[in-house]
């Protein structure tokens, strides 16, 4: 087992090498660098070229690739162009803003999801449909407009503050309630539908009948029983929630004003900027290739039948 | 004598499957005419996509009415919007011009019969004032047609990495897992940005919506590809999977017959998870020039540009009909195809 | 002295409903919420030109001289008076007596000398570099005492004292070390301790919370004073909010989270401050038609479509003129901003008073279609499209940029009134720096919309934008010679303009290449937006000008009530 997640980890690790090769690739392909940013348009070429060659812009994609690779081995991932900044002090930043947002979103949409999903899984009638129609109307509304009106209603009320991260621990949980909401909500509705279905086919066990004929209350069946085996749908994918939650969600931060690393990565691909472009997407696929490993892991502890050590065994 | 009992008391009295059909069957009804829609859109929207009234920037609806305000009956007609104010984009109608609707002209079901100044616009105009109802017929090909085609094809794509992974184990599941991971992290905004490059600049609507396509199902299928794998993995160690096994069953027969089908519920939902984030992500995509041009309506981009507008939530809300449009799709796609509540009820009153 | 600009005859107005406070006298104390739209990307004005850098600058720094950004005057700032040669080669300014900069170190004019010296060592690295150049070459920069500067342009040069608004003065004291070491561009980056950051302004930054906000505090040595002898700035904080999206900060503001923004109102949103100045929550200011038109031009690289059939015409002046004048200007203004506009012909709009000359082009698709018959374009088959003696139908690609409404609606309003007279336009919206990318390095492209916007309303600061030297001809980057023979006389004109002591000769000279311009029409301009601005109701004493940051580029007269 433990051979096992030293193996994963080493490939997550192989993963963000080559996640972030691909992506500075990517950033140079791209039309347009920096410099077209930085200076006006009309900007004579001399200034261009020597803006480029002062920002490393004028070598070849291999020499640059080769020079950030031999620096990144001493955890130096260059300096961003647009905040001037080294990018190991700016990415974590903003990365631990995305963090706190993801978590609580995480426990929002886990905490109000998957007891709902079982309670509409286990049942029919006029409360699973409802749930489900809620549901499917999170599900159906694109971030933006979500965001967008979460943020007109708080305006409209003056419960909560409109966009920003606030200063101490009270104030940040009070600007945290738009956000965290705003991915909470349609994250509870995809948790909700997963788990209803999962849970839907488990009653429909033989474990299940046999408990029931044994005269265990159905409500201990449903919430004690049944309920493992259900959650490896959710489990299945937890990870990759979790992992692409902590990437950030540029949209909801964008309209929410949370300096997280979602705007971050957008921004920086909006302007080129090579290395930091680099560095986000390398975060990202760090927290996306632990994603799945916690999601293998806990797939294992709620499906047993699926677990490492049952499958290498077989 | 049995009297004809209504829908509410079939309802009611029927067993909780019944009523799981009567659902589906709604949902089917729904995506039944939204698609029969779609496909009559140029005979049922009484304007193309990009026609547009330039004195009539978010206007308000027409609405149809019958009766005038004297309690004369006549022939369908709407009453025109008259501009107050440009900037602050505030119409008034004028109730004391008729405009008859006239039907079966041009080719199409029903429009005004004076189109230029007083358009039938059945939800009313957007920001360029364009009809939004035509909007909606004609940006569901487009919308609707992407999502179902990327949708399948991650659900092909995504079943069959999946089921290999889950199903062969040790190295292979390794590599096609990393491999789907490498998908799944890799910003596909970056490989956008990076394609538009080396693309035409005019690229035939065609040509993008077949790529369109291939990104989305390339994009969505790692989630479908882990669930399938988890599914497979644990049902191959059950018993009656190793009894077909001993029966002497081929590998491709045992995924097609028993391990696959129980894939199925989780496959549906996601297949409900992905249509709306497909219809979104174009919108996301046409931001690197990966779109369809402009007047080509699609829901994604429709939202968009309400979204851009603060006061379409107060002041333009028809401007949000494609929000509604894709609710009623995902909501009857979902009824078809996820069965409501539990396979089997246990000591509960029918 | 030349470049003193004519008074601006009507003020802008506000609407409110209380006017009273129009009339309160400014008093010392309160605080200020600005909000803009991007972070910063660093304290250094020097390397970076973003708004948020802008506005850094001026709040924290000071000039040695500041045009008044209403009346268009160019005022005294840290040179309390100057003189100007005769030849226009000479300008020697005194600098105001017993300044210091904020942390108590005298300004002297070796700190305006350095400061010419680090822009200038940056050169082109840095983006101020370029502007404070004439025709390309730097300004020699001497300190005759420590508190008398003299600066020798390299040719005669009109405008003067009128350029050094551009140049932010920095303390020879705290970056010279750096300066000298060739570490400048790395200074003032955004970790740098809010208490190396030194400055003339009147407020001093006092904290940085990243992605968040600005704070900055007021500076007690600044050497500004009110009329009545009260030290200026009136406010004791300005925090500046980093809001990215338009929608967020309209609700800000309405919440009264913001007082002032920077950046103009978009037309679609006038409704919604409307509503809320109606009810006195905020104070909309209508400052009048702006300075800068968006531009339709085409590539006029001679050989650009070398091998394209679509050559013969594709380039002709008729064909810029026709579009001129087929796209109706009145629905140009009416659906791209609301109506809030005014129709435009040329580089300069009509709230340039001082230098504005007009030639209207009437909306005449006839004359168009006639125009473009010359150049061999008419409708030869009947089917409502032109096409030209080989039968191929008329058709150019439109770039433009995609995400930012107003070019969005532009160019669609273009496609429409083009197809009227039988030009089809396929317009494809790029991302922003894939379409700079087009027409700034590869020049692969037939036509763009974009902006081109000048700094300055004397057009003799915006050599880049006239002058074929060094390539700044936008239609036609990096031309060693002129082109073509009006970009020959445009260039010979604007070098007689720079050079000319008498403003009335100047004018003369500068319509003369508007003239020009009209004639040959390389880029086609349609209308102009109204500038709206709005602020909080707090705010008072601001004179909104047409430049960003509209509200706050006089930061010290800013007050609020009490």
């Amino acid at each position: 087992m433990s051979r096992y997640i030293v193996r994963r980890l080493a490939f997550a690790a192989l993963l963000v090498v080559v996640v972030s090769s691909a992506s500075m690739i990517l950033a140079r392909l791209a039309p347009g660098d920096y410099v077209d940013l930085s200076l006006p348009p009309e900007a004579s070429a001399e200034a261009k070229a020597q803006a480029r060659a002062r920002l490393g812009l004028d070598r070849s994609i291999s020499a640059q690739y080769l020079d950030w690779l031999g620096a990144a081995a001493r955890l130096d991932f260059g300096r961003s162009f647009l905040y001037d900044r080294p990018v190991r002090e700016l990415i974590p930043e903003r990365a631990a803003n995305t963090a706190v947002l993801a978590i609580t979103a995480l426990v929002v949409a886990t905490g109000i999801g998957l007891p709902l999903g079982v309670v509409s899984g286990s049942r029919r009638g006029a409360l699973s449909g409802a749930i489900r129609f809620v549901s499917l109307v999170l599900l159906s509304m694109p971030p933006l407009l979500t965001s967008l009106f979460l943020v007109f209603v708080a305006a409209r009320t003056g419960w909560f503050p409109i966009g920003g991260m606030g200063d101490s621990a009270i104030d940040v949980l009070h600007h945290l309630a738009l956000p965290a909401a705003a991915i909470g909500l349609p994250l509870a509705a995809v948790l909700e539908r997963l788990q209803a279905q999962a849970m839907g086919e488990v009653i429909g066990a033989p474990f299940v009948l046999a408990a029931l004929a044994r005269g265990v209350t159905r409500s201990r069946v449903v919430w004690r029983s049944a309920l493992k085996p259900s959650l490896r749908h959710v489990a299945a994918v937890y990870g990759l929630i979790v992992g692409s939650l902590l990437s950030g969600s540029f949209v909801v931060e964008v309209i929410t004003a949370w300096p997280g690393i979602g705007s971050l990565m957008l921004d920086a691909l909006r302007a080129r900027d090579v290395y930091l472009v680099t560095g986000c997407a390398g975060t990202g696929a760090l927290f996306l290739g632990c994603g799945t490993l916690l999601s293998d892991l806990a797939l294992g502890v709620v499906d047993p039948r699926a677990s490492e050590r049952v499958q290498e065994a077989a | 004598m049995t009297r004809r009992r209504s829908l509410r008391e079939l309802w009611r009295a029927g067993s909780a499957v019944a009523r799981d059909r009567m659902a589906s069957r709604f949902g089917a009804a729904v995506l039944g005419v939204a698609i029969a829609a779609t496909v009559a859109a140029p005979m049922l929207a009484p304007h193309a996509a990009g026609d547009h009234t330039d004195r009539l920037l978010n206007a308000p609806p027409t609405i149809p009415h019958v009766r005038d305000d004297a309690g004369e009956w006549h022939a369908p007609f709407i009453y025109p919007w008259r501009l107050v104010s440009q900037l602050e984009q505030r119409y008034e109608e004028d109730r004391s011009t008729r405009v008859p609707l006239v039907w079966l002209s041009h080719g199409r079901l029903v429009e005004s019969s004076d189109d230029a100044r007083a358009p039938l616009m059945l939800l009313g105009a957007d920001s360029f004032g364009r009809d939004v109802f035509s909007r909606v017929l004609f940006g569901a090909r487009l919308s609707l047609g992407l999502a179902a085609a990327a949708a399948l094809g991650a659900m092909l794509l995504g079943s069959i990495v999946g089921a290999a992974a889950g199903y062969l184990g040790g190295l292979w599941d390794d590599v096609l897992m990393r491999v789907t991971d490498f998908v799944m992290v890799l910003p596909a905004i970056y490989v956008a940005l990076a394609l538009r490059a080396v693309l035409p600049l005019v690229l035939p609507p065609r040509t993008l919506f077949a790529m369109l396509v291939g990104i989305f199902a390339v994009v969505g299928a790692p989630f479908i590809a882990r669930g399938v794998r988890a599914i497979v993995r644990s049902e191959r160690r059950l018993d009656y999977a190793s009894a077909a096994e001993a029966l002497g069953a081929s590998d491709v027969r045992l995924l097609a017959r028993h391990l696959l089908p129980a894939t199925r519920g989780f496959i549906v939902v996601q297949l409900t998870l992905l249509v709306p984030a497909f219809i979104v992500a174009e919108a996301t995509l046409s931001y690197v020039g990966l779109g369809f041009p402009d007047p080509m309506a699609s829901w994604g981009t429709m939202l968009h540009d309400a979204s851009s507008n603060l006061r379409v939530f107060a002041d333009f809300p028809w401007l949000l009909s494609p929000a509604v449009a894709m609710f009623l799709v995902v909501f009857s796609l979902n009824l078809v195809l996820q069965r409501a509540g539990a396979a089997v009820v246990y000591n509960e009153r029918p | 002295m030349a470049g003193a600009g004519a008074c601006r005859s009507s003020q802008p107005s506000a609407s409110s409903s209380s006017s009273a406070t129009k009339s309160v006298a400014p008093q010392r104390g309160g605080s200020l919420v600005a909000s803009i739209r991007t972070e910063p990307g660093s304290f250094n004005r020097y390397v970076h030109r973003d708004s948020g850098a802008e506005l850094i600058s001026i709040l924290t720094h000071a000039k040695l001289v500041r045009i008044n950004k209403a009346t268009q005057a160019v005022e005294p700032g840290l040179a309390d008076s100057w003189t100007t040669s005769e030849d226009l080669r000479k300008v020697v300014l005194k600098l105001r007596p017993g300044v210091t900069f904020s942390d108590g170190q005298p300004f002297t004019a070796d700190d305006v000398v350095f400061s010419f010296q680090a822009v200038y060592g940056l050169g082109h690295h840095g983006p101020l570099g370029a502007s404070m150049e004439v025709e390309g070459k730097k300004l020699e920069v001497t300190a005759v005492d420590t508190s008398t500067v003299s600066i020798v342009f390299p040719v005669a040069y009109a405008p003067g004292a009128r350029i050094l608004d551009n140049l932010p003065i920095y303390p020879r004291h705290k970056l010279a070390a750096a300066f000298k070491a060739g570490a400048l561009q790395e200074s003032w980056g955004l970790s740098t301790p809010p208490s190396d950051l030194t400055g003339l302004g009147p407020f001093v930054v006092s904290q940085y919370v990243p992605g968040q906000r600005l704070v900055f505090e007021r500076n007690p040595r600044y050497f500004r004073k009110a009329g009545d002898g009260t030290a200026l700035p009136y406010l004791d904080r300005v925090t500046v909010e980093i809001t990215p999206d338009p929608n967020t900060e309209l609700l800000r503001l309405e919440a009264g989270q913001i007082d002032a923004m920077t950046i103009e109102v978009a037309p679609e949103s006038y409704a919604t401050v409307k509503r809320a100045a109606d009810a006195g929550k905020v104070k909309l200011y209508d400052v009048g038609v702006g300075y800068n038109a968006d531009a339709l031009w085409f590539n006029l690289k001679p050989g650009a479509f070398a091998g394209d059939p679509r050559a013969a015409w594709l380039q002709r002046d008729e064909l810029r003129k026709a579009i001129s004048l087929t796209v109706d200007r009145k629905v140009f203004a009416d659906t791209v901003f609301l109506g809030a506009a005014e129709p435009v012909y040329g580089p300069e709009t009509p709230a340039n008073k001082q230098w504005y000359w007009g030639r209207p082009t009437p909306h005449d698709p006839a004359a168009a279609r006639q125009l473009l018959a010359s150049i061999g374009l008419s409708d030869r088959n009947g089917d409502g499209t032109l096409e030209d003696a080989s039968g191929r139908p008329a058709r150019f690609t439109l770039l433009t940029q995609k995400g930012r409404a107003n070019l969005e609606r532009a160019t669609s309003v273009i496609r429409d009134e083009l197809k009227k007279i039988g030009i089809a336009v396929d317009v494809v919206a790029l991302e922003g720096l894939a379409l700079i990318d087009r027409f700034a390095n590869t020049r692969q492209y037939e036509a763009v919309y974009f902006t081109a916007s000048k700094t300055d309303t004397d057009p003799a600061v915006n050599l880049d934008f006239w002058s074929s030297h060094g390539g700044a001809h936008i239609w036609n980057f990096d031309q060693k010679t002129p082109a073509t023979d009006w970009e020959r006389r445009i260039d010979d004109l604007i070098v007689r303009q720079i050079a000319t002591p008498d403003p009335a000769e100047r004018k003369r000279l500068y319509d003369q290449i508007q003239e020009i311009f009209a004639d040959h029409m390389p880029m086609v301009y349609f209308a102009a937006p109204r500038i709206f601005v709005a602020s909080s109701a707090r705010v008072i004493n601001v004179t909104p000008a047409l430049l960003r940051p509209q509200l706050l580029w006089a930061p010290e007269t800013v007050a609020v009530v009490h």
